[in-house]
């Protein structure tokens, strides 16, 4: 059993996150997109694009806020 | 022989029950989710029973597991995070010996089901809402949408932004877990494939490189366990100091 003291275990814990940080930000982004183009304003494509940018944006911004909760080194 | 790895994700109905159109059937996975909870009420009400001063194994174990995650919560919520203790410790225990039982061959591996990972990510997220609704009132929701220190004509752009980045939350706690435990699975059906296909002249390597995942996955268990405990513990922290993340940084 780990303690959360332990280095390895926490420094281990916060990299594993970054990468579905960044690709559950992108899934929600672009599937808002779609959605908003399929059901709500048939603007095919447009909402996909305007809904992907915003996903890369939000998984950047959410990796970055993971990545500002690490242990100053 | 030629069996697909992801045969063992597939559950089927041992006794199909159905009420109120919804289906409620026991298969493998809720017989699973009955052991571990069974090992779990098991080990925990043995570890407590004899309440000695110098702990026996089973009480030090108890000890340990109590005393870890109550750490996780004093370094992410502080003390005010106590209140939370007996979800979070159900949530980490749980998600742990789903992990850790599913491991053992024959048997099932809960968290490898998408449904069950979204419940809990779900549950958590909305728990965090409500909370931050009830400690703050309306001014929560305009509060997580605009970060601190935002100039006034930026605010367009960093509300769809931060919408995602809210609705990101829950999916990326059901997805890392989910993808961690069928991936793990997934190389070690394929790793045995080879080994049975392989024959006993090659078939030893894959075998042995099996018995090296095997261990790597309990290593995984453990992470992936701690790291949906934390995250939890991270999102109710945020509801209930504002902006948590950023001014508490440590």
């Amino acid at each position: 059993m780990p303690p959360t003291q332990d280095p390895f275990y926490a420094g281990l814990g916060q990299a594993v996150r970054i990468g579905t940080e960044l690709l559950a930000a992108l899934i929600v982004g672009g599937g808002l997109g779609w959605v908003v183009d399929t059901y709500l304003l048939h603007s095919n494509p447009g909402g996909l694009i305007v809904g992907l940018v915003l996903g890369v944006a939000a998984g950047i911004r959410n990796a970055y806020r993971a990545a500002q909760q690490w242990p100053q080194a | 022989m030629e069996e697909s790895p992801l045969h063992p994700f597939e559950l089927h109905n041992y006794i199909p029950i159905t009420l109120g159109g919804l289906d409620i059937s026991i298969n493998k996975a809720v017989i699973m989710m009955w052991v571990v909870v069974g090992v779990i009420t098991l080990l925990m009400v043995k570890a407590s029973a004899a309440r000695r001063l110098v702990p026996g194994k089973l009480q030090s174990l108890a000890e340990m597991l109590v005393d870890f995650i109550r750490g996780i919560i004093m370094d992410t919520m502080g003390k005010d995070g106590m209140k939370f203790f007996p979800l979070i410790a159900t949530l980490f225990l749980f998600i742990l010996f789903c992990n850790l039982l599913g491991l053992i061959p024959g048997t099932y591996t809960v968290t490898s089901q998408i449904i069950v990972t979204a419940v809990f990510a779900i549950t958590v997220y909305a728990l965090s809402l409500l909370l931050g609704l009830m400690f703050h009132g309306i001014k929560f929701i305009p509060a997580i949408l605009i970060p601190p220190g935002t100039p006034w004509w930026l605010i367009p752009l960093m509300m769809p932004i931060e919408f995602v980045s809210q609705v990101a939350r829950p999916v990326s706690l059901a997805v890392r877990l989910f993808a961690n435990m069928t991936a793990g699975h997934t190389i070690l059906g394929v790793l045995f494939g080879l080994a049975i296909s392989g024959g006993l002249l090659i078939g030893w390597l894959p075998f042995a490189f099996t018995i090296a995942m095997n261990g790597l996955e309990v290593g995984i268990a453990f992470i992936q366990a701690y790291i949906f405990t934390v995250l939890t513990c991270v999102y109710l922290g945020d509801a209930f100091h504002l902006h948590g993340s950023e001014d508490h940084a440590h």
